[in-house]
């Protein structure tokens, strides 16, 4: 009884720091922008100048937000990112894991570190980067696809979302990989020695082996990917001055920043915050119960 | 390592909810504000007595000429913090700080079209109380005007853009184009440059810069916002914006102008290889032009900016800039004061225009002032001679609403559509217009259309 006690305590002890700050950095925050989203401003007097209070708005702010078709525009362009993003980071993450566990894998470390590297270059320094290699003019791809006949135009309406898959792409994709490769690590190699018994090539190792083995990973970094995805913003905000085809709601995310504090409309991008939280939410979490399902059925 | 990664993957993951906490942090404690505006007989000071004021600005140049205040009032200092320009940050720092209710400088740089939004909000004090009336006579009146709401003074007015036509002299001339009268004229040497050199433009039509949309429309007699009674009004969708927005539509389906954007990488290399030959911008364009494009020194030349037929000579204005007193000054009388001296000294304007503010706000500050001489970067042209006579030339009567950004992005929203093949500048002309009236009801403000 009397450990079982002090166990309790020492448990509520080592939660303590983690809930303290969980509390104060994520529920709190969560909770006031909720709070925040449902107030609005009325204005007394001439012109609206004559004072105001703020006043409790119902849901108000959530219909605006949808009525807004620059933000529900925006919620539709990241989904179009996400569908093509998601496949080709994982893809590409798990394509570059192969490889570098392939037993043909040569200078191993090397490439893996080489993968891995953009990941350190934080992603406004690398939208200035790629921006220097997107603008006509300065860019040495540029020009070299122009004086070849190739007039593109990386910056423009329908182009600057897949310029700015490539950045995300070039940015996480050596990190996504980074994770399947300790899961590759961890499959006890005892397994491909009895697939090669059975008579499997290579092929059918990765098949057979390696790919139902690495699922969890690709799961994880699946889920990552959605979230990330979802929260697009520096890339998209340092490049809207070089590009013509980027406005200020862009992304959900840029939207809620441009109401906060360009147009000083809290309690709007509160509900734009919140309506993108729960959409993470919901895909995040609906993609993990279709895995699920998926796996129990196996 | 495992920790780590995990961190750095957070980052992303924690923008969204960095952006949670900053509405909670800036939303403490509103509409408390500070409370207990000091005498207006004094003023907050008394005689003798020691103070400090901070003051928020990102004008360059503006350090050393508050450095020569405060060499020259002992009593009264005044603490400069650099803050980036308004629309990059700053507005929303001053903003968060005066709903915190505290960390708000005693006065800061407000640009004009902001300065409805911050008395919306009620972040601005009426300076009338504490002899600003006074001061009205030392500066351009249309600019004075920008602070003046009603009966009471809420801005000392710093600096504008008047407007002229920057362009390659050089290129000009190998090419036998005289610069532009008209925008008739402004047309044809853009076809002409277009026939001579394939690479080349007149110049870059911004998308994503609806400013300098406005000061077209400015120029051609549109008057976009005012005040009716208790109700704003907007008339962004009038016959004169039409007609801009027509010209440029024409502009841009007939490839006479670049759409790309300007004050960007781009952009300057075109000016510095002589793709983009021209740039209607108003006077403080001069050292955008020499600081990027240095290479094309001696080559440029300003004239008049173009004009409509069939009107009297009409320019209009780029920019502008106030100093303003923020609620809870502690000595709002002082405060004015040094906004005033800051915007009429001769030395302190010498300062200013020295770091590149733009034109002065303050009147005849042109004769025997650092801007009246040639300019090596024009061969030699004393180009404020064209920017002095813009400056007589410019609607005196324009004025702006509480949501003037929010107007902006709407504008740039369409064309940048356009530009995509999506509709056309018109169209944005007239889709602002109706969304700007949504804007301002939405701050809860009666609102009309037209003018």
């Amino acid at each position: 009884m009397r450990t079982s006690r002090t166990d309790r305590r020492a448990a509520a002890g080592f939660l303590m720091p983690f809930v303290v700050l969980f509390a104060a950095f994520f529920v709190l925050p969560i909770g006031y922008a909720i709070y925040q989203s449902l107030l609005s401003v009325e204005r007394a007097g001439p012109l609206g100048l004559g004072g105001s209070r703020t006043v409790f708005a119902g849901l108000s702010n959530y219909t605006e937000a949808f009525a807004d078709s620059a933000f529900t525009d925006s919620i539709l362009r990241v989904l179009l990112f996400a569908a093509v993003q998601v496949p080709a980071m994982i893809g590409l993450a798990t394509l570059l894991a192969l490889l570098l566990d392939a037993a043909a894998a040569r200078a191993v470390p090397f490439f893996r570190s080489a993968y891995f590297l953009p990941y350190g270059v934080p992603g406004v320094i690398a939208s200035i980067l790629w921006g220097f290699l997107y603008v006509p003019g300065v860019s040495p791809i540029v020009d070299l696809l122009g004086s070849a006949g190739l007039d593109v135009d990386l910056l423009g309406s329908g182009s600057v979302l897949w310029a700015i898959a490539n950045i995300v792409t070039w940015e996480f994709a050596g990190y996504n990989m980074l994770v399947v490769v300790a899961q590759l690590k961890s499959i006890n190699s005892d397994l491909y020695a009895a697939a090669q018994i059975d008579g499997a090539n290579a092929w059918q190792v990765v098949r057979y082996v390696k790919l139902p083995l690495i699922r969890p990973a690709i799961v994880l970094t699946t889920v990552f990917t959605i979230i990330g995805t979802l929260q697009l913003f520096a890339e998209p905000l340092v490049l809207r001055p070089v590009s013509t085809a980027i406005n200020t709601s862009y992304t959900p995310n840029l939207a809620a920043y441009t109401e906060a504090f360009v147009n000083n409309n809290y309690s709007l991008a509160a509900a734009q915050s919140v309506i993108l939280a729960v959409a993470a939410c919901v895909l995040s979490f609906g993609f993990l119960r279709l895995v699920g399902r998926k796996g129990d059925d196996r | 390592m495992r920790q780590l990664r995990d961190l750095r993957r957070g980052r992303r993951v924690l923008l969204g909810a960095g952006l949670v906490l900053a509405v909670a942090l800036a939303g403490c404690g509103s509409g408390s504000g500070k409370s207990g505006d000091p005498d207006a007989a004094t003023g907050g000071r008394k005689p003798g007595e020691k103070i400090e004021m901070t003051f928020w600005s990102w004008v360059p140049g503006v350090d050393k000429a508050v450095a020569l205040w405060n060499s020259k009032n002992p009593e009264v200092q005044v603490k400069l913090e650099k803050i980036p320009a308004g629309s990059s940050g700053g507005y929303a720092k001053m903003l968060a700080a005066l709903k915190a209710g505290s960390g708000a400088p005693d006065l800061a740089q407000v640009e004009y079209q902001e300065i409805p939004g911050f008395l919306l909000e009620g972040n601005l004090v009426d300076l009338s109380k504490y002899g600003a009336k006074d001061d009205a006579g030392k500066f351009v009146d249309w600019q004075w005007q920008q602070g003046v709401f009603g009966d009471a003074v809420y801005a000392i007015p710093q600096a504008s853009g008047p407007m002229g036509f920057f362009y390659r002299q050089d290129l000009f001339a190998k090419w036998g184009i005289q610069p532009p009268k008209t925008w008739t004229d402004f047309r044809q040497a853009a076809q002409t440059i277009r026939a001579k050199d394939p690479k080349a433009y007149i110049s870059t039509f911004p998308p994503g810069n609806s400013a300098w949309f406005t000061a077209l429309a400015w120029q051609a007699g549109a008057k976009w916002f005012g005040t009716e009674g208790d109700t704003w009004t907007v008339d962004i969708n009038n016959a004169e914006t039409r007609k801009v927005a027509e010209y440029w539509d024409g502009m841009v389906a007939d490839k006479l102008v670049k759409t790309e954007p300007d004050f960007a990488n781009g952009w300057y290399k075109d000016l510095q290889q002589g793709a983009v030959v021209g740039w209607v911008s108003a006077q403080w364009g001069d050292s955008i032009l020499s600081g990027n494009a240095p290479k094309t020194a001696g080559k440029w030349r300003v004239a008049p900016m173009p004009q409509w037929e069939g009107a009297p000579f009409t320019s209009s204005n780029w920019g502008g800039s106030s100093t303003a007193v923020l609620k809870g000054a502690k000595y709002p009388k002082d405060a004015k004061d040094f906004a005033v001296w800051l915007n009429t000294d001769p030395e302190s304007i010498a300062l200013l225009i020295e770091g590149g503010y733009g034109w002065p706000a303050a009147k005849d500050a042109l004769a025997g002032s650092t801007l009246d001489k040639p300019y090596d970067f024009f061969g030699g042209q004393k180009i404020n001679d064209v920017f002095a006579e813009a400056d007589k030339a410019i609607d005196k009567d324009w004025s702006w609403i509480p949501t003037t950004s929010a107007a902006y992005q709407h504008l740039n929203d369409g064309f940048q559509k356009a530009i995509a093949g999506q509709g056309t500048f018109v169209a944005a002309v007239e889709a602002a217009q109706a969304e700007t009236e949504a804007d301002l009801k939405a701050k809860g403000l009666k609102v009309k259309a037209g003018s």
